[in-house]
């Protein structure tokens, strides 16, 4: 990559200055040190003599010289180190930005074309008459979840996009966030339970508090999608309700392998994925926590996570600012 | 063209649903991997006619998996279907020795019309030439079947592409062949090399071959078409 060269050239550069640098401040401090005796030859093999006092007093101002530039030139060498250091860590992350977008232009790559790709096919199938009845009815469905597939991944991307933009506005209104839930999982179910994961709700008692209710079908469907995704083989996710202090808490658990390492902030930033898009494990483009945690917070709220629970997996909650109480 | 064994390595469900589901009834046999360590384990164990490898695969990605094979000197051909379909990718996925490269989405017909072409070149290549099994051209000889040559005594091995471009000239003796049709015989797609790329495997051909490279007796250009050979 053109600019990864641009880069490399700069570092190459900043080590030649460095070096030379390094050279110069060692000649001068030699320079200084070694004055005394040659200005003394210098007089001795003109003729001239010095008494014992003016050769310790030449000594010591030239000692003194080259202490001087040794501290003056530690310092600029620690000056030219610092700033080095600093375009080295500037350089770093802006590597680190271009591998994201490449991750990212990557997945969106796939997110987009796969369904495309078996969706056609199914139709192309169809149309050239190449599916056993038995199998139509199935071809399809197939084809309708591919299209459904295709549409949530462009909602997602114009969602983050408009996130990005600032360009989202949430209304929020007093509302039940139990029944929000229980609502939710109802839809939700359909098109988790036939592919053999397991949607568990606890709501023990209604939470009201101050949400927009697009904004929290959305916020529902990726922290369930995401159960789902990282739940392992048969995931059982687990939706529930509570209130706690000031505020109405939504939390969704999954039994998986939780963040293995991930970065527990960076996992809400948008277009992170863990690892390698090469090497892909999951579906998705990476912008469904980003989106969570944007909508959590325009509603007055946030999102944490944790891991490493008891039992194992991951849970999200997301706090809900409750009714009637005053927040800033 | 039936009965040939195909594995088909996609790890989105209905993608693997649908191609495998069209490759059967064509009549080929289809065995799908949905990862690439098990793409890797199936092709070593059941040795198919074909692999059909998507790029982006979890464990380790279709690139990794053609080289590992190349690698190992597997030569089962290989023909990428991948949603990356960039020029980029199109050229690394060849140059790590994949047969031909087909960019998601694609069309039915295409997909069945390439690998159709691909298994009817590894037909050829397997089949006795009909030129024989070893062409002799003066004090040279090439062995179609071990891909070995003997000249003035010394034995070398050469490629699959430098036999299967000398097989091309030796089944028609003295007759013109264009470099298009070698290029469709012992490549089968069009964009990828170029005809220059034919150029100079003929190149090392004479180097090997041909007494005097400069003055050649065996291989012959002829100006603007192809290449002619007279053993």
């Amino acid at each position: 990559m053109a600019r990864a060269r641009v880069a490399r050239r700069m570092l190459r550069l900043y080590a030649v200055v460095l070096l030379l640098y390094a050279a110069l401040a060692a000649w001068w401090v030699y320079f200084f040190s070694t004055e005394s005796r040659w200005i003394v030859e210098h007089v001795r093999s003109a003729g001239g003599d010095l008494s014992p006092e003016q050769v310790a007093v030449l000594a010591e101002v030239t000692a003194g010289n080259a202490r001087m530039f040794l501290g003056e030139s530690a310092f600029l060498l620690l000056l030219l180190v610092g700033s080095a250091w600093l375009v080295l860590r500037a350089l770093r992350r802006e590597e680190l930005v271009v591998r994201q977008q490449g991750n990212f232009l990557s997945a969106v790559t796939h997110e987009l074309r796969s369904p495309v790709a078996s969706a056609r096919l199914y139709l192309e199938s169809l149309q050239l008459g190449r599916v056993e009845a038995d199998k139509r009815e199935r071809y399809l469905q197939h084809a309708q979840e591919d299209l459904q597939r295709l549409s949530d991944t462009i909602d997602e991307l114009l969602q983050g996009r408009r996130l990005l933009d600032r360009g989202l506005v949430v209304h929020s209104e007093p509302l039940d966030l139990s029944e929000l839930a229980r609502r939710g999982v109802e839809r939700l179910k359909p098109m988790h339970v036939p592919a053999g994961a397991t949607l568990e709700l606890d709501v023990p008692q209604p939470v009201p508090v101050l949400a927009d209710p697009v904004a929290f079908e959305r916020i529902l469907d990726n922290l369930v999608s995401n159960g789902v995704k990282y739940g392992g083989e048969q995931p059982r996710v687990r939706i529930a309700t509570r209130r706690h202090g000031r505020w109405g808490l939504l939390s969704v658990r999954d039994h998986g392998k939780g963040l293995a390492g991930a970065d527990r902030q960076r996992i809400f930033e948008p277009f992170v994925r863990g690892g390698d898009e090469t090497v892909r494990t999951r579906p998705g483009v990476g912008l469904g926590l980003f989106i969570v945690k944007e909508l959590a917070e325009q509603q007055g709220g946030a999102v944490d996570v944790e891991d490493g629970l008891s039992g194992g997996g991951t849970q999200f909650t997301v706090r809900f600012p409750l009714q009637g109480t005053a927040h800033p | 063209m039936s009965g040939e064994r195909l594995v088909v390595v996609e790890d989105e469900a209905h993608l693997a649903e649908v191609v495998s589901d069209n490759l059967r009834l064509e009549g080929w046999e289809v065995t799908v991997a949905g990862d690439g360590p098990s793409a890797l384990a199936l092709i070593r164990k059941s040795q198919p006619d074909l692999v059909l490898l998507d790029v982006m695969l979890p464990g380790l990605d279709g690139f990794a998996v053609c080289q590992t094979l190349r690698a190992e000197g597997n030569d089962v051909p290989i023909l990428f279907l991948t949603a990356k379909s960039g020029q980029g990718d199109r050229l690394q996925g060849l140059e790590l020795g994949g047969d031909d490269y087909l960019g998601k989405p694609f069309d039915l017909r295409e997909l069945i019309l390439r690998v159709r072409a691909i298994l009817r070149r590894t037909e050829w290549m397997r089949s006795p030439s009909s030129a024989g099994d070893v062409l002799r051209l003066g004090e040279a000889s090439v062995d179609f079947r071990s891909h070995e040559a003997s000249i003035e005594g010394r034995r070398l091995q050469l490629s699959s592409k430098e036999v299967l471009i000398l097989r091309c000239l030796a089944e028609r003796p003295g007759e013109v062949v264009s470099r298009t049709e070698i290029l469709d015989r012992v490549w089968g797609y069009d964009a990828f090399p170029t005809t220059r790329t034919i150029d100079n495997f003929i190149v090392r051909l004479r180097r090997l071959l041909e007494p005097d490279a400069r003055n050649p007796r065996y291989i012959h250009t002829v100006r603007g078409t192809g290449y002619r050979l007279t053993p």
